[in-house]
């Protein structure tokens, strides 16, 4: 170990990955949560060879059925079977939850690491940062979808855009406490660049901030896109997405309230799921709840 | 829990979610959307004629059978034996609710109104080729056409047709039909708040009814208000449990039900005729082929649209018209393009060209067989867009669905971004929904297809201008083969309407002209 790598040593040890998964296997609701998640990854990904029915064909011979052995989920109002659909509007409401994550947590991020190491920029870009911040997601979504037309990609859009300022915000928030400590000063006192200040430094040591504030995010872009799609502004018919699968069950929610509660019920499930698993990864992950 | 368990649950917990307005003389009409304007000159719309009808009166009143002329504002008329000249004798004891006399010259004004070329009004059309519109004395019109028009007497017994009252409409301005409107009516303008509630009060001078009804008038109601509650399941709670006492909008899930209620009589109008169609607009790229719009005809199956999504409440439409419809070209009914045959579709498509692709869906010179439809997001349209497209799915058409609400639908079908919408249409007789839609002068609306074809103008116009019932029907016979062999449109059902009315409301006969079920509701009583 040279004396950089010394210095940047922070002052609690972050867990190594061994205790992360013990810790995380201690905790039993998370364990359950985190198995619930990956089952329904799996089965989202493995939809075309799980589904037992085309998601797309219709059969008005057999249209509004309640759950039986043939159809387990019962089927929709034009006959297509509610199980196929749900494993395929799964892939398309995970995919939003996790584009916006990813994208809108890596902009995000970088722009609130760069906000808290260039001090000249900090002022300007958190006050369009809380500008954005005052937008709600479902209306940044209406936006997007009197631009770009009805769609999932206007959907990600929103979400990316909602997500973005609340993660630079947190990222901003974290690199400046990050940015106080001693072992920045003494790592441009001998001459490293900003390239690697901000990035070993710095962005590093955000890492478990932004991480654990993403996993909570997951749960509240699918419910919002959700939403989105329940307003008909997500994917378009026939692709099957949850929330537009619980809105075309609406007008039958008392004849088969079978329609709109399962795509509503796995709604709910992946957003507990996430939930439970991100407050759980945030228990294990912050340095200062291990110590 | 049955739906009905679960409506009574909402209606405890509701509670007196809507304000309590009924009493027992007013009238409270539960509805889902509202009129831009109640201007009758210029709102085209159901949701305006319900209302219309209420507020002001026509010259002729059109009987239940929607056939017969019967007398209102004029007690008598004459044609002249070249059918180019109507003459009004008008009733001399009409009042507007201001208490302004009625005279021949608030028709002619309100004619001439209509014909305002300034101020084009949509259903100016229907007028006829007016050649002009006079008063010969206070109680008398003549109306004077360039050519025969055998529709006249129908489309004056229309919403358009309400008599205005000349110093109200110049008092207000713009905003007649919005602040208010005074008509000759069987009820006054009192209050409305858009998109939430619209009250009418009762005239109480009226006596001047169509003899269609027993009572001529004054309305043995004192007040109708018509509150606005889209959601179907709250509506019905609302008309289940008293806090609402009529409603036309009739989720057809609950038909079957509601004809069991005890507390609640569920009725239908005769002779209602409406078309839920798909219509093409031949004049884009994939739509100009006529054997894909036979393909997407022989591709949907009607007889489980009307079974499955409208639950019975319809029946299939293998021509354009229902066959009752006055004027219907039976030869229509039976052809093949009207019979589901999805493996012809295949073997059409296939021999013009459109090869199926590796996702199934067929594509031809590199261009794929994915037309856009535009459809109202609501009622049954939804459901009858996804059937649609599950059943071109079948035939390797991937067809689009853009939904649109009713504030965006009737603008977005006006434009020529689409290739196909979905309307539900009511008429009357087959003169009343040739001549709106397939006159080539009537692009691009009504006539969003974009058809043009002078043969069908012609017979349009012969059907029109005949005064022999037999001329008329054989040339609207001709357009009706015409445009059926041209698969122009998609028809899917003629669907039914309803009112759901609780039993305390007395004498609810509806009445089936443009879906204004109330029409002139002097009957109704508590």
């Amino acid at each position: 170990m040279n004396a950089v790598q010394a210095i940047a040593t922070p002052a609690a040890t972050p867990p190594t990955r061994a205790t992360i998964w013990r810790r995380l296997l201690a905790d039993r609701a998370a364990a359950v949560a985190a198995l619930l998640l990956s089952v329904l990854i799996v089965a989202a990904i493995l939809a075309p060879l799980i589904a037992p029915y085309d998601p797309y064909a219709i059969n008005l011979g057999k249209a509004i059925r309640t759950p039986d052995g043939e159809n387990w989920l019962g089927t929709d109002a034009t006959g297509r079977d509610i199980f196929s659909r749900v494993l395929y509007g799964m892939r398309l409401t995970l995919l939003m939850g996790v584009m916006s994550v990813l994208v809108g947590g890596l902009l995000g991020a970088a722009i609130g690491v760069l906000a808290a190491f260039y001090k000249r920029i900090d002022g300007v870009v958190m006050r369009v940062i809380d500008m954005l911040l005052a937008f709600p997601a479902i209306l940044i979504g209406l936006a997007a979808a009197a631009i770009f037309g009805p769609g999932l990609g206007a959907v990600i859009f929103a979400l990316i855009f909602a997500t973005v300022p609340d993660v630079a915000r947190i990222a901003r928030g974290a690199a400046v406490g990050v940015a106080s400590q001693e072992f920045l000063e003494a790592g441009r006192a001998i001459g490293l660049s900003d390239r690697v200040l901000l990035w070993r430094y710095l962005a590093l040591n955000c890492a478990s901030t932004i991480f654990v504030f993403l996993t909570l995010r997951f749960g509240q872009v699918i419910l919002i896109g959700s939403a989105l799609g329940f307003l008909g502004l997500g994917a378009q018919p026939p692709t099957a997405e949850l929330g537009m699968m619980a809105a075309d069950g609406r007008g039958l929610l008392f004849l088969a309230p079978h329609i709109v509660t399962i795509p509503c019920v796995f709604i709910f499930l992946i957003v507990l799921a996430a939930n439970v698993v991100g407050d759980a990864l945030r228990d294990v992950l912050d340095p200062r709840l291990v110590a | 829990m049955n739906w009905k368990q679960t409506i009574a649950g909402l209606v405890l917990g509701m509670g007196m979610a809507l304000p309590g307005v009924a009493s027992g003389q007013t009238l409270t009409v539960l509805r889902t959307v509202d009129s831009f304007s109640y201007d009758p000159q210029r709102a085209t719309a159901a949701a305006a004629s319900e209302i219309a009808f209420l507020l002001g009166d026509t010259l002729v009143a059109l009987d239940f059978d929607m056939k017969t002329i019967k007398p209102l504002l004029a007690k008598s008329w004459t044609v002249s034996p070249d059918g180019k000249t109507y003459t009004f004798e008008l009733r001399d004891d009409v009042s507007f609710c201001s208490g302004k006399k009625m005279t021949s010259e608030d028709v002619v004004y309100t004619f001439n109104r209509m014909l305002d070329t300034e101020n084009k009004k949509p259903s100016a059309q229907k007028m006829g080729k007016v050649k002009s519109i006079t008063a010969a004395g206070p109680t008398r019109i003549v109306y004077e056409l360039n050519e025969p028009y055998n529709e006249l007497l129908y489309t004056l017994t229309l919403m358009h047709g309400t008599i205005l009252n000349k110093e109200n409409v110049d008092a207000l301005g713009k905003d007649f039909g919005i602040k208010g409107v005074d008509g000759t009516g069987p009820f006054c303008w009192e209050s409305w708040t858009p998109r939430t509630e619209m009250t009418l009060k009762r005239h109480a001078a009226y006596k001047w009814g169509p003899p269609i009804y027993a009572n001529k008038g004054p309305a043995k109601v004192e007040k109708i208000v018509w509150k606005m509650v889209p959601e179907d399941a709250s509506r019905m709670a609302a008309v289940m449990s008293g806090q609402g006492d009529l409603t036309y909008a009739v989720p057809l899930w609950s038909v079957a039900e509601l004809k069991k209620a005890p507390n609640v009589a569920i009725t239908a109008p005769a002779n209602y005729f409406r078309t839920c169609f798909i219509g093409n607009k031949i004049t884009r790229d994939l739509m100009k082929d006529i054997e894909v719009r036979k393909a997407m005809n022989l591709a949907v199956n009607r007889e489980d649209i009307a079974k499955q999504i409208f639950f019975g409440n319809a029946i299939p439409a293998p021509a354009y018209l229902h066959p009752g419809t006055p004027d219907f070209a039976a030869s229509t009914q039976n052809t093949p393009l009207g019979k589901y045959n999805p493996a012809e579709a295949k073997k059409l498509l296939d021999a013009a060209g459109w090869k199926a692709g590796s996702d199934g869906m067929r594509e031809k010179n590199g261009v794929r067989l994915s037309p856009v439809l535009f459809i109202l997001n609501s009622g049954s349209n939804p459901q009858m867009a996804t059937a649609v497209q599950g059943y071109m799915r079948q035939v390797g058409i991937d067809l689009k669905i853009e939904a649109f609400d009713a504030t965006a639908y009737f603008t977005k079908i006006a434009t020529q971004e689409f290739d196909m919408f979905l309307l539900c249409n009511p008429y009357a007789s087959a003169g009343d929904v040739l001549n709106v839609y397939w006159r080539s002068q009537n692009r691009p609306i009504p006539n969003r297809m974009n058809w043009i074809d002078a043969e069908t103008d012609g017979w349009l116009d012969a059907g029109l201008q005949a005064s022999d019932p037999k001329v008329r029907a054989e040339n609207y016979a001709k357009v009706q083969e015409k445009i059926v062999a041209n698969a122009l449109w998609v028809p899917l059902v003629h669907d039914m309407v309803f009112v759901a009315a609780s039993k305390k409301v007395k004498n609810v006969k509806p009445h089936a002209t443009f879906t204004s079920l109330l029409y002139k509701g002097l009957d109704v009583s508590f």
